[in-house]
C-alpha cells in the first residue's frame, strides 16, 4: 500500500465532508451520554428512534407538504415527550433496581420492537426524503459540499450547544449533573431521581429526534439502520468520555474524520473494523476519554 | 417526648441477610448536639443512612417533629428539613463550589432564599467565597469538608446530620471543624454527629449514644459518659495508644 499524499484541497474536503457527517454520530452519542449519565444504562434504542424520527420526518414532507427541517419544530419537542414517556412507562419501575441488566435488556427490547414495527408500517425497503435541496450544494472554506450535510452539522452544533446550555446554567440542568456524578448524593439534595432520569431521557430522545432530521435529509434509510447508529454513537461516546456532553460531539466529529480518511487511504471496506478498533483501544488505553481532565482521576 | 425533633424506634436493619442493626432506639431534642459513637462496624453510618431514607428499615421507625418517615423517598425527607453530610462529603467534585452550594439549595422551599443563605455561608465559610468559581474536587480535604457542610446548611435544615466530619483531617483542620460545629450550635442548628474521634464528640455533645456491633450499648449526656470509666477503657484508651 502506497499512502499518496492527496493535495490539501482534496484533503480539505475529506476532512469537512467527514466531520459533517460525524457530527450526527455526535449527536447521538450527546443523548447516549445524558441518559448514560444519570441511568448507568447504554440506551442502544438511541439509533432505532434516529430512523423512527426519519421517518416520521419523511411522513410529514411526503404526508403533510412540511419541509423536513421546519420540521424540527415539531420532531424536537415531539422527541422530548416520547422520551419523557419511555422512561415513566418502560424504565422507571427497573431504574430502581440496582441491577442495570434488566434496564438494558429493555432498551435492547425496545430497540427491536421500534424496528420490527417500522418494517410493518412503512416496509422494509430503503427510504428517503428527496427535496428540492437534496442535490445543492454551498462552498466552506473554498470547498464545495452539500448542503444538507452542512445543516445536520449546525443541527448538531446547536443541539449540542443548547444542552450545555441547559446543563451548566439552569439549577434543573445542574441537578442533572449532579445526579450524573453522584446520584446518591444528590437526592440528599432533594433532587428526585426519577426526575433527573426522565429530563436526560426526554432530551436524549428530542436529540435522536433532530439526528432523524439530518439523517432523512441526508442519507437513505431503512428499518434496520439504527442499530449501526447506535453503535457508532457508542464509539463517539468512548471517544469524547462517558459524561463529557460536549465531548461526545467532538467524539463523534473525530470518528466522522477517521472513516473519511479511512475510506480514503485504506478503502471503504475498512471503515467500520478501524472505528470499532479505534473504539476497543480508547477503551483499553485511555477509558477516560480523549478530553478527560487530570483531576477526574483522584 | 412531645418536642422530640427526632425519634427513632426500635430500628432493624439489614444488608440482604446480614443484620446491621437490632432495636435501636434514639432521640434528638431541637437545639442540641447528639453523638453517636462507636467502633468500626458498630452500625453508625448504617443508622443515619436509615434515617436519611437511604437504606429501609426492616422493623422500627423513625419520626421527623412526630411526622412518620417510613415509606418516603430520600429527596423527599431532604425536604422535609433533614441535611445529611455523607461519609466521604459525597460532593458534586466537578462542579464548581458555588454550584455545590446552589444545589444544596435545590429544594424550592429554599430556593427562594438562596442569596441570603448564600451570603450567610460566605460569612462562615470565607475560603469558599474565594473558591466559589473552582471545582469542588480540587479543594484541599478540610475546604472540601468545609464545603459539604456548608452545602448542607444551605437549605437551612431542622436537622444537621454529620457522618464522621473529622476523617482524613489534620488535627489542627479537626479542631476548626469542631469548632465550626459549636458555632452552628450557637447559631440554633441541631447536630446529629457520628465520630470516630470519641472525645471530641463527647465534648462537645449535649447527649450521646454509644453503639456496639449494632446495638445500643449505652447512652447519657457528653459529660457523664466522658467519665465514664468504661468508655474511657474501651474507646478513649485505644484512640491514645494508637
Ligand atoms: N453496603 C453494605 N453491604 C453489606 N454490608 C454492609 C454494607 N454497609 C455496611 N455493611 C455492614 O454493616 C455493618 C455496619 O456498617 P456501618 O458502615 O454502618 O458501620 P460504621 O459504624 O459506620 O463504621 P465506620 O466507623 O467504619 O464508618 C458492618 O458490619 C458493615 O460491614
Ligand atoms: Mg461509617
Amino acid at each position: 500500500m502506497t499512502l499518496n499524499i492527496p493535495p490539501p484541497d482534496i484533503l480539505l474536503q475529506l476532512s469537512l465532508n467527514g466531520a459533517l457527517g460525524g457530527a450526527m454520530y455526535g449527536v447521538a452519542a450527546v443523548g447516549l451520554s445524558l441518559i448514560f449519565g444519570t441511568m448507568r444504562l447504554i440506551f442502544l434504542a438511541q439509533g432505532a428512534m434516529i430512523i423512527l424520527a426519519a421517518y416520521f420526518v419523511r411522513a410529514l414532507f411526503y404526508g403533510l407538504g412540511i419541509d423536513p427541517f421546519l420540521s424540527l419544530l415539531i420532531v424536537v419537542p415531539v422527541g422530548l415527550g416520547v422520551g419523557w414517556l419511555v422512561y415513566q412507562g418502560l424504565f422507571r419501575r427497573a431504574a430502581a433496581e440496582e441491577d442495570r441488566n434488566i434496564s438494558l435488556l429493555i432498551a435492547v427490547g425496545l430497540m427491536f420492537l421500534i424496528q420490527n414495527l417500522m418494517t410493518v408500517v412503512w416496509g422494509g425497503n430503503t427510504a428517503a426524503v428527496v427535496t428540492s435541496y437534496t442535490a445543492s450544494g454551498i462552498e466552506i472554506l473554498g470547498v464545495r459540499t452539500s448542503f444538507t450535510r452542512s445543516m445536520g452539522f449546525l443541527i448538531a452544533l446547536a443541539g449540542t450547544g443548547l444542552v450545555v446550555l441547559f446543563l451548566r446554567s439552569t439549577l434543573v440542568g445542574k441537578a442533572v449533573r449532579a445526579a450524573s456524578e453522584d446520584m446518591e448524593a444528590a437526592t440528599l439534595m432533594g433532587i428526585s431521581p426519577h426526575r433527573v432520569n426522565a429530563i436526560a431521557f426526554a432530551i436524549g430522545i428530542s436529540l435522536a429526534g433532530a439526528a432523524g432530521v439530518a439523517v432523512a435529509t441526508t442519507f437513505p434509510f431503512n428499518p434496520f439502520a439504527g442499530f449501526i447508529f447506535s453503535l457508532k454513537a457508542l464509539v463517539a461516546l468512548a471517544l469524547g468520555g462517558i459524561g463529557n456532553v460536549a465531548g461526545a460531539l467532538a467524539g463523534g466529529i473525530i470518528l466522522g474524520l477517521i472513516e473519511a480518511y479511512v475510506q480514503y487511504f485504506i478503502s471503504g471496506g475498512w471503515t467500520n473494523a478501524i472505528a470499532y478498533g479505534v473504539f476497543l483501544a480508547v477503551l483499553m488505553f485511555k477509558p477516560e476519554g480523549l478530553f478527560s481532565r487530570p483531576y477526574k482521576k483522584a | 417526648m412531645a418536642n422530640r425533633l427526632l425519634e427513632v424506634n426500635n430500628l432493624e436493619v439489614a444488608y440482604g441477610d446480614v443484620g446491621a442493626l437490632w432495636g435501636v432506639s434514639i432521640h434528638v431534642d431541637p437545639g442540641t448536639i447528639v453523638a453517636i459513637v462507636g467502633a468500626n462496624g458498630a452500625g453508625k453510618t448504617t443508622l443515619l443512612k436509615t434515617i436519611s431514607g437511604l437504606l429501609k428499615p426492616k422493623r422500627g421507625e423513625v419520626f421527623l417533629n412526630g411526622v412518620p418517615l417510613a415509606g418516603k423517598a430520600p429527596e423527599a425527607i431532604a425536604g422535609m428539613g433533614i441535611a445529611h453530610v455523607p461519609e466521604g462529603r459525597g460532593l458534586f467534585r466537578q462542579m464548581t463550589v458555588l454550584e455545590n452550594l446552589e444545589l444544596g439549595a435545590f429544594q424550592p422551599k429554599v430556593r427562594k432564599h438562596f442569596r441570603q443563605s448564600l451570603e450567610k455561608a460566605y460569612t462562615l465559610f470565607p475560603r469558599l467565597k474565594e473558591r466559589a468559581g473552582q471545582k469542588a474536587g480540587s479543594l484541599s480535604g478540610g475546604e472540601q469538608q468545609m464545603l459539604a457542610i456548608a452545602r448542607a446548611t444551605m437549605s437551612d435544615p431542622s436537622l444537621l446530620i454529620l457522618d464522621e466530619p473529622s476523617l482524613g483531617l489534620s488535627p489542627i483542620v479537626v479542631q476548626q471543624m469542631f469548632s465550626l460545629i459549636e458555632t452552628l450550635h450557637r447559631q440554633g442548628v441541631t447536630i446529629l454527629l457520628v465520630e470516630q474521634n470519641i472525645h471530641q464528640a463527647l465534648k462537645v455533645a449535649d447527649y450521646a449514644f454509644v453503639l456496639k456491633t449494632g446495638e445500643l450499648a449505652m447512652q447519657g449526656t457528653g459529660a457523664d459518659l466522658i467519665a465514664d470509666p468504661e468508655i474511657q477503657k474501651a474507646y478513649m484508651g485505644v484512640l491514645e495508644v494508637q
